[in-house]
C-alpha cells in the first residue's frame, strides 16, 4: 500500500513537470485558430514550424545559436583548461584565486550587460555574432575553469610524474597525457558551456539586432502588439529544444560526470 | 648503469624540515632499499632523486654529473609507482613504448624492445590491452615494463608493493629481485615494509623523522641494530624492549627486571656493559632468542619464569606473549609447546644475542 502512495506521489510530481513541455509540444502541431481549445488534440498541423521557418526565418536563428555557441564554447575550453590546470596542479593563486572565480559567477547578468554593451559599441562589436561570441566565452570561462579544476584535481599526479620520467617535459606531459585522460572532463565542461551559450537571452537582447537575433531573442520576438501567437512560439521552442535534446539524450553520462566531479572523489 | 651519490641532502617546505642533511653513496648495479615507517621522508628522497621535488640544499649525483638542477625527463631514470600511473588511454604496448617514442627512437626498434620486456615479464598477451582491463598484478608488471623498456641508468620504485593483497605481494617481490638478478641496473627501492626491504636489499637504509639511522646489509642491521629504533623495527615480531637495571656481583654483571628477576651478562660483554653499572638501561632481546629449556643448561642461556598471557599459534612456530614485571615480552617458539594462557612458562633468553640500550641516547651500547 506504501508502495501504491509513493508511485502516486511520483506520478503526480512527473506531470507537473512534464505537462507544461507536453502541452507545448501539442499546440505546436495544433492548427493556429485553435491553440486555446481545451481538447486535446483538435487537428494536426505542420503550418506552424513552416510559417516559422519561411516567415520569420527561424531557421537562421538556429543557425545563428548554433554558430555562437559552439564558436563561444570552443574558444573558452583551451583557456579554461589551461586555467583550470593551473589552478588545480601548481594552486596557482591559492584559495583568494579560487574564490575570486567563483565570484564573478556572483554576479547578476544585468550588472554585467550595460558596461559591456557600452564597451561593445565603442569597438564596433554590437549586432555582431562574433561579439556576442566573444561575451559568451568570456561568461562562460569562469565556469568551465571550475568544471575542469575539479576534474584535473582527480588525476593522479603520479600519471605526470611518470611522463615526465618517460622523457616528457611538462607541456608534453600535459598535452600527451593530462588533456587525452581528461577527455571526458572537457567533454562535459565543453557540453554544459553549449547549453549555457544556447539559452542564454539578456545579452543577446541587448547586443544583437533582427539580423543578428539568436533563438531566444527571436522567440521573444513572437509577442507581438496583437498579442503572442503561442502557435509559433510552442514550433519555436519545440524547435530550440531539440538540439539540447538530443545533446541531453547522448552525452548525459558526460554531463553527469562533469557536474558531479570533485564532489565525489 | 650508474652510481649514485646524495650528499647533504636536505629538503624543507617552508619551515619545516622533512629530510635532513642525507648522505648516501650507492654502487653500481646495488639494490638499495630505503625504509621507514610513513612521513619518515623516504619517498620524498626517492622523488628528490628522481627530480619530481626540488632540494632545498646539498646535491645528487648519478654517474659523477651534479643532477639538481637536471629536469626529471633528462636524468635517464626509470620510477614505478605505488598507484603504477599507467595512462588509462594507451594500450599496455604505447604504455611501455610511450618513452622511447618521446626519445624518437625507430617504430621497429620499440617493437622489438617492448616485446623483449613483456617476454622477461610475461606479460607478452597483454600488450593491446587497456590498463582498466588488468589486474593489479598485471598493472605492476606493466609498471615495472614500462622502466624495463627504457634500460635507464637507475631504477627507482616508490612502494610498489603496497597496492597487492598479501600473496600477490610476496610473489611480485621475488620477481622484483630476479628482475634484479637478470638487468642488474642499479636499484633504489622505497617501502615501509621491513620484511620487503631485508628480503630485496643488497643494503637498507633505515629512516627516521628525516635522518639515516643505520645503513648496512640486512644481516648487520638485524643482528647489530645500532639504535633502539631500529632494534624495534627490524625484525618480525619486533624486539622487546625491558627496562632493567645494570648491576655487578663478584665481577659479573647481571640485569635486573623488577624485584624478582635477575639475568646473567655474557662474561664476553663485561667490559662493554661495566660502565653502565648502577644505571637504569633498556635491554633488549628478539623473540626468536627466547625458548623453552632442552637439555643441559648452556653458556650465556638465561632461565625465566614467566606468566603466559597469549598464545598465538603461527604454523610453523607459535608466539607466546608473556608478562615480565609489567612489559609484555613475545617469545618465538616450538609449535609443540604446551604453553597456555594463565599459567607460567619456563623459558631461556639467548643472552649471547642481548642488546643493551641507553634510554638517554636511544643507542645500542
Amino acid at each position: 500500500m506504501k508502495r501504491v502512495w509513493v508511485h502516486v506521489g511520483l506520478i503526480a510530481f512527473s506531470a507537473y513537470i512534464l505537462l507544461p513541455i507536453l502541452w507545448i509540444i501539442r499546440t505546436s502541431f495544433v492548427p493556429e485558430s485553435m491553440s486555446y481549445s481545451s481538447s486535446l488534440m483538435p487537428g494536426f498541423t505542420l503550418d506552424n514550424f513552416a510559417a516559422l521557418l519561411n516567415r520569420r526565418n527561424f531557421g537562421n536563428s538556429l543557425l545563428r545559436s548554433l554558430i555562437v555557441s559552439l564558436g563561444a564554447t570552443l574558444i573558452a575550453l583551451p583557456f579554461a583548461a589551461a586555467t583550470g590546470f593551473a589552478f588545480a596542479r601548481y594552486r596557482t593563486g591559492g584559495n583568494l584565486g579560487r574564490f575570486l572565480v567563483l565570484a564573478t559567477q556572483m554576479l547578476p547578468a544585468i550588472v554585467l550587460v550595460l558596461p559591456t554593451f557600452t564597451i561593445f559599441r565603442s569597438l564596433g562589436l554590437t549586432n555582431s555574432i562574433f561579439g556576442l561570441m566573444i561575451v559568451y566565452a568570456a561568461l562562460n570561462l569562469p565556469f568551465l575553469t571550475w568544471i575542469l579544476m575539479g576534474f584535473f584535481e582527480g588525476i593522479p599526479v603520479e600519471l605526470e610524474w611518470a611522463a615526465m620520467i618517460d622523457g616528457a617535459n611538462p607541456w608534453t606531459a600535459f598535452w600527451r597525457v593530462v588533456i587525452p585522460v581528461s577527455l571526458p572532463g572537457l567533454a562535459s565542461a565543453g557540453i554544459l558551456g553549449f547549453i549555457m551559450a544556447w539559452n542564454e537571452f539578456i545579452f543577446a537582447l541587448i547586443l544583437t539586432g533582427p539580423a543578428t537575433a539568436t533563438v531566444p531573442v527571436s522567440l521573444a520576438a513572437l509577442q507581438t502588439q496583437n498579442g503572442i501567437r503561442i502557435a509559433d512560439v510552442s514550433a519555436g521552442v519545440v524547435l530550440a529544444v531539440i538540439p539540447l535534446a538530443i545533446i541531453a539524450r547522448y552525452a548525459q553520462r558526460f554531463i553527469v560526470s562533469g557536474l558531479t566531479f570533485g564532489a565525489v572523489k | 648503469m650508474a652510481q649514485v651519490s646524495l650528499r647533504n641532502v636536505v629538503k624543507r617546505y617552508e619551515l619545516v624540515q622533512v629530510v635532513h642533511n642525507i648522505n648516501l653513496e650507492i654502487a653500481d648495479h646495488e639494490f638499495v632499499v630505503l625504509v621507514g615507517p610513513s612521513g619518515c621522508g623516504k619517498s620524498t628522497t626517492l622523488r628528490m632523486l628522481a627530480g619530481l621535488e626540488e632540494i632545498s640544499s646539498g646535491e645528487i649525483y648519478i654517474d659523477s654529473r651534479p643532477v639538481s638542477s637536471v629536469p626529471p625527463w633528462n636524468r635517464d631514470i626509470a620510477m614505478v609507482f605505488q598507484n603504477y600511473a599507467l595512462y588509462p588511454h594507451m594500450t599496455v604496448a604505447e604504455n611501455m613504448g610511450f618513452g622511447l617514442k618521446l626519445r624518437h627512437v625507430p617504430k621497429s626498434e620499440i617493437q622489438a624492445r617492448v616485446k623483449h620486456a613483456a617476454d622477461i615479464l610475461g606479460i607478452t598477451n597483454l600488450l593491446d590491452r587497456r590498463p582498466k582491463a588488468l589486474s593489479g598484478g598485471q598493472r605492476q608488471r606493466v609498471a615495472m615494463g614500462r622502466a624495463l623498456v627504457r634500460d635507464p641508468k637507475v631504477f627507482l620504485f616508490d612502494e610498489p608493493l603496497s597496492n597487492l593483497d598479501a600473496k600477490l605481494r610476496v610473489q611480485m617481490r621475488t620477481e622484483i629481485k630476479k628482475l634484479h638478478q637478470r638487468v642488474n641496473t642499479t636499484t633504489i627501492y622505497v617501502t615501509h615494509d621491513q620484511v620487503e626491504a631485508m628480503t630485496l636489499a643488497d643494503r637498507v637504509v633505515v629512516m627516521n623523522g628525516g635522518r639515516i639511522e643505520q645503513i648496512g646489509p640486512p644481516q648487520e642491521l638485524y643482528h647489530a641494530p645500532k639504535s633502539l629504533f631500529v632494534a624495534g623495527f627490524v625484525g618480525s615480531p619486533g624486539m622487546n624492549f625491558v627496562p632493567a637495571r645494570v648491576e655487578e656481583s663478584n665481577g659479573s654483571l647481571y640485569l635486573s627486571i623488577g624485584n624478582r628477576c635477575r639475568l646473567a651478562v655474557p662474561l664476553a660483554r663485561t667490559d662493554r656493559y661495566g660502565p653502565f653499572v648502577g644505571r637504569m638501561m633498556t635491554f633488549g632481546i628478539r623473540p626468536e632468542h627466547i625458548s623453552e629449556p632442552s637439555g643441559e643448561p648452556q653458556s650465556g642461556m638465561a632461565p625465566l619464569e614467566l606468566p603466559v598471557d597469549v598464545v598465538e599459534p603461527m604454523g610453523a612456530e607459535t608466539l607466546v606473549h608473556c608478562n615480565l614485571d609489567g612489559t609484555t615480552v613475545i617469545a618465538c617458539l616450538e609449535p609443540s609447546t604446551q604453553a597456555s594462557p594463565g599459567k607460567p612458562i619456563k623459558l631461556v633468553a639467548d643472552m649471547n644475542h642481548m642488546h643493551l640500550i641507553d634510554p638517554e641516547t636511544s643507542l645500542v651500547v
